[in-house]
């Protein structure tokens, strides 16, 4: 099935290359059609997904190339879960936001198909060289979509977006490199390997641990972005599409974020142990100067990117403080912010189809002329803010929550990024929506169209979902994250203090927001 | 062999050579006697091409693990000699078949070039076979030779004849620093055969071994600049600019197979014993090509010499696997077989582009190819994607593997150089297809090729992917030609 998961967009992608050039029109709603499909399997598998299970589900493995024992080696588990139910559903979301594409149109809905495949890949690989092949094949369909369909830097954007990530990876490569050396060392048979499952079993010391968590920390820290890597990420959102940016900050960021959490964590504990205060400092001064940033953009756009750095500073910061509940809020943010920030950018394509600028000073008291544009922007803002009742609260209460026993002070701070987003959303809605409207250009602005709507819609209603019933992820990442501490709990002296382990907090923390 | 008795003679180990060079002779005589046209001699080429091919899969089919020795131990039969005439040969078809349009311009010319065409392909596989220094330098001179002149073959324009004069005294150079570093092995041992000299240095201890030292030293220089690699690299840009657009891949990729095969065997299988001395220097060479070729490269506004740059990287690359040892010669094998195949689609892109016979290609000529030529553009996309060592492109198996083997070897730090210098280069393989994608072309008109050429893109390019996906194939073929 998830073989299946992995493959639909890629022959979907083929399928479109083979329609002619001249049926335009079929172009963009065949490829959405053709992006549905996996979203109806990986709902299969969302439902199907066995909930007391902290192991790898519907695992399917072929050897690939036999001599250096690398194999397609596929299977979901808590963590990987709700990220692939996200990438499913963003995809069709996007593509149908894609109107304004019009040239090269047939080549767009193949660079997104191709990037669907990757994207998918990325989150179920079990082996470190496909793992590693997805993580890079992904750039190629980003740069074009950025490069080819981007706005007036387009091209500058694109390649420091490709070299700042294709610099991560190289340093990664080295890693998995000595980890499959390390492997065929250790074993009997002196065969390499990069199976994940297997790698687990080695013995590294703590020194090696230090480098090798370091190269597989740059590389995800480039794409989280966490602060000081984060300079490419403002240039390729601003440049991107509409359709680049949705995925970019729905789901591309999020490889970063994931791979902390499933490599790092589990290979090498010493080292995540041992190197929390640095990540802790990068991902609070990440959540404050994000926000900061935000706060003074004149780009709404940009602002919506910079606000990116601050909510993925949440989730690294509740990586790090190692308990359960940070960790079920790193998770849980994780596709919150994917549908929120989603939803703003879709929103500021919108606006921007219309009025062809991104600047705040350009709008105001829009309000007036499109209150169903406004209506949606006020609530995906107050979702990423964090209102209780909605997803955004969820994730970054657990994430305080998380880190407040192990990390305190770290805690505080970061919770001061909570009241900067509400500074920079709220003035920013405030700025563009509200007070009397401006500009002849602006009074001649239509609102959502009920296609418009309906992209927008189902976002809407998984963040009400998810902030009035976020058992229904939670319950299906519990598991996972219980392992992966208890993992790292038995491999060092670590203990997680005292209100850190599901028990004493998990129940309580989600008992509240459901009242 | 005692002395004075005939040597061995094995016809059938030869027979993919005699074809070429006999072949070559009958091209030319049927260019004096019948002045047939461009396209029987074109044609006649590749069917020689082909039966050489057909001769050599026979014999890498019968080839035995442990090779043969022929000829009175001048020439070994082995798995690797036997791949590396694969390689050479596939290459050839491919680039005879592109340059199908260069042979075309020569007019009068074409059964020279052809000829010269096989004649040097002929002598790369015997170098790559040879097992005796002195067959070595036979083969590498009757291959250097052959490129000598197609360098500057349509003998019209300043910068081709630069070329071929500039490649001509260069690789003269190198040739004597080769045979010099010979006589000071023969010096050292007594013995110029490969299997005798290595034998010689698994018996005995060598007391004072400054002298033999001199002379693998001097035979890896000489071989160090048949491949481009830094510092003896300075004559590649220079070459592949001036000449011919439709022979230069040929040209570069051949010498690559012959140098990189003659240099495995040299340090392999004769001073293997040695490899604690040699392996660090070959270290410092390949980190150093990797080094200068990927910033070269990045300044470069020329595609040919952005390509001879690259490659000057990609000995490094290749050198990487070499100084792993015995183990790394697979990875070695697959990097030269897929690279070679890379660089041949590249080439016959920019002959494509420019036109055959042309000396030197601006960057700027690519703009907007993709709307010019959407093939052109793919194909070359691939083969530059490939040569950025991308995932599922046969350049990321190869680089994985060479990678690999060099870590196991403890070359920890070549290869974080290696992969370090890998992530700059890709800036460059993009700026090319940036050009090529996402600037506006200076005229709409597309770009025309003939039918040759179009298979052998396609053919270049489809291997390149799907060998990238499915490399088992050609892993398993190169995991038997290992140096013994």
């Amino acid at each position: 099935m998830l073989t299946l998961l992995v493959l639909t967009p890629l022959v979907g992608a083929v399928v479109i290359a083979l329609v002619p050039a001249r049926r335009r029109e079929l172009q963009l709603p065949l490829g959405m059609a053709v992006s549905v499909a996996p979203l109806g399997v990986a709902g299969a598998v969302f439902f199907s997904f066995e909930k007391g299970e902290a192991s790898f589900q519907m695992v399917e493995r072929m050897v690939w190339w036999e001599p250096w024992g690398i194999s397609w080696h596929l299977g979901v588990d808590g963590i990987s879960l709700g990220l692939v139910a996200l990438t499913t559903l963003l995809f069709p979301l996007s593509l149908a936001a894609s109107d304004s594409i019009t040239h090269r149109r047939k080549a767009f809905v193949m660079a997104m198909l191709v990037l669907e495949t990757g994207l998918i890949g990325t989150f179920l690989a079990l082996d470190l060289v496909l793992f590693f092949v997805f993580f890079e094949v992904i750039l190629v369909p980003m740069y074009l979509i950025i490069g080819i369909w981007g706005g007036e830097r387009r091209v500058y954007a694109a390649v420091k977006f490709f070299i700042y990530t294709a610099f991560g990876s190289a340093l990664l490569l080295a890693a998995i490199i000595a980890l499959a050396v390390m492997h065929a060392s250790q074993s009997l048979d002196g065969a390499l390997s990069f199976d994940y499952l297997a790698l687990l079993n080695l013995q590294i010391s703590p020194t090696a641990q230090m480098w090798l968590f370091g190269a597989f920390a740059l590389a995800f820290a480039i794409k989280v972005p966490l602060f000081p890597f984060h300079t490419w990420l403002p240039d390729a959102h601003v440049e991107a599409p509409t359709a680049g940016s949705v995925l970019l900050a729905g789901v591309l960021l999020k490889l970063g974020t994931y791979g902390l959490l499933r490599f790092n964590l589990t290979l090498f504990p010493e080292a995540t142990v041992s190197l929390v205060p640095v990540l802790a400092v990068l991902a609070v001064v990440g959540i404050i100067y994000g926000a900061v940033v935000a706060i003074v953009q004149p780009d709404l756009k940009k602002l919506v990117a910079y606000s990116s750095v601050s909510h993925l500073g949440f989730v690294v910061l509740g990586i790090f403080a190692l308990t359960s509940a940070g960790l079920q809020g790193a998770v849980i943010q994780n596709v919150n912010h994917g549908l929120t920030t989603g939803a703003l950018f879709l929103l500021v394509g919108m606006l921007y189809d219309r009025r062809h600028t991104k600047k705040i000073a350009d709008f105001g008291g829009l309000a007036s002329r499109v209150p169903l544009m406004a209506g949606f922007f006020l609530f995906m803002a107050f979702a990423s803010i964090g209102l209780p009742g909605l997803n955004g609260f969820v994730g970054e209460f657990l994430v305080l929550v998380g880190s407040f026993p192990s990390l305190p002070a770290f805690a505080v701070v970061a919770a001061f990024g909570v009241v900067l987003a509400a500074i920079y959303m709220l003035w920013a809605y405030q700025r563009v929506f509200t007070g009397p409207l401006t500009g002849a250009a602006n009074r001649r602005l239509v609102d959502l169209s009920p296609k418009e709507t309906a992209i927008l819609a189902p976002l809407a209603v998984l963040v009400v979902l998810l902030g009035l019933y976020p058992g229904i992820l939670l319950d299906r990442t519990a598991p996972s994250v219980e392992a992966i501490l208890d993992r790292i709990e038995q491999t060092t002296d670590y203990q997680a203090p005292s209100p850190g382990r599901l028990a004493d907090v998990f129940a309580s923390a989600s008992g509240e927001d459901e009242q | 062999m005692s002395p004075g008795a005939f040597p061995d003679i094995v016809w059938a180990g030869l027979a993919p050579e005699l074809v070429m060079v006999l072949g070559a002779v009958f091209l030319l005589l049927l260019d004096v006697q019948m002045k047939p046209g461009v396209g029987v001699l074109w044609r006649s080429g590749m069917a020689i091409v082909v039966a050489a091919l057909a001769l050599g899969i026979w014999q890498w089919m019968v080839t035995e693990p442990g090779g043969e020795l022929a000829f009175g131990g001048m020439l070994v039969f082995d798995p690797a000699a036997a791949f590396a005439r694969l390689v050479v040969l596939v290459v050839s078809i491919l680039a005879m078949a592109a340059g199908r349009s260069l042979f075309a311009k020569l007019g009068n010319r074409a059964a020279e070039g052809l000829a010269l065409v096989l004649l040097a392909a002929a002598g790369f596989v015997l170098m790559a076979a040879s097992q005796n220094l002195v067959m070595m330098f036979l083969g590498l001179e009757m291959g250097s030779i052959s490129l000598y002149i197609l360098a500057g073959i349509t003998g019209d324009g300043v910068r081709s004849d630069e070329a071929a004069l500039k490649y001509l005294l260069l690789g003269a150079v190198a040739s004597a620093v080769f045979i010099y570093g010979a006589a000071l092995v023969f010096a050292g041992t007594g013995s110029l055969g490969l299997t005798a000299i290595g034998g010689f240095l698994a018996r005995y201890l060598v007391l004072s071994p400054a002298v033999l030292l001199i002379g693998i030293g001097l035979i890896t220089v000489g071989l160090c600049f048949k491949v481009a690699a830094a510092p003896f690299h300075v004559w590649a840009p220079d070459v592949y600019q001036g000449a011919p657009a439709g022979i230069v891949g040929y040209m570069a990729a051949v010498a690559k197979v012959g140098g990189f095969a003659a240099l495995a065997r040299v340090l392999l299988s004769g001073f293997g014993t040695f490899r604690a001395d040699w392996a660090l220097v070959v270290a410092g060479i390949a980190a150093l090509s990797m080094l200068v070729g990927a910033v070269m490269a990045i300044i470069s506004t020329d595609i040919r010499r952005l390509l001879a740059y690259s490659g000057v990287a990609h000995a490094g690359f290749i050198l990487t696997g070499l100084a792993s040892g015995a183990p790394g010669s697979p990875s070695v094998w697959f990097y030269l077989a897929v690279y070679t195949v890379q660089l041949v689609a590249a080439f016959s892109v920019i002959s494509a582009v420019g036109g055959a016979a042309s000396s030197g290609s601006a960057l700027s000529d690519y703009r907007g190819l993709y709307r010019r030529s959407p093939f052109l553009a793919v194909v070359l996309s691939v083969s530059l994607l490939g040569m950025a060592g991308l995932p599922l492109t046969t350049g990321f198996v190869a680089k994985l593997g060479v990678f690999l083997q060099a870590w196991r070897e403890d070359l920890e730090w070549l290869v974080v150089v290696a992969l370090l210098t890998s992530a700059v280069a890709i800036y460059l393989y993009l700026r090319v297809i940036v050009t090529m994608y996402m600037q506006s072309p200076a005229t709409d008109d597309p770009v025309e090729f003939d039918r040759p050429t179009f298979w052998a893109l396609g053919v270049a390019t489809a291997v390149t992917v799907i060998l990238g996906v499915f490399p088992q194939p050609l892993l398993n073929l190169v995991e038997s030609a290992i140096y013994l």
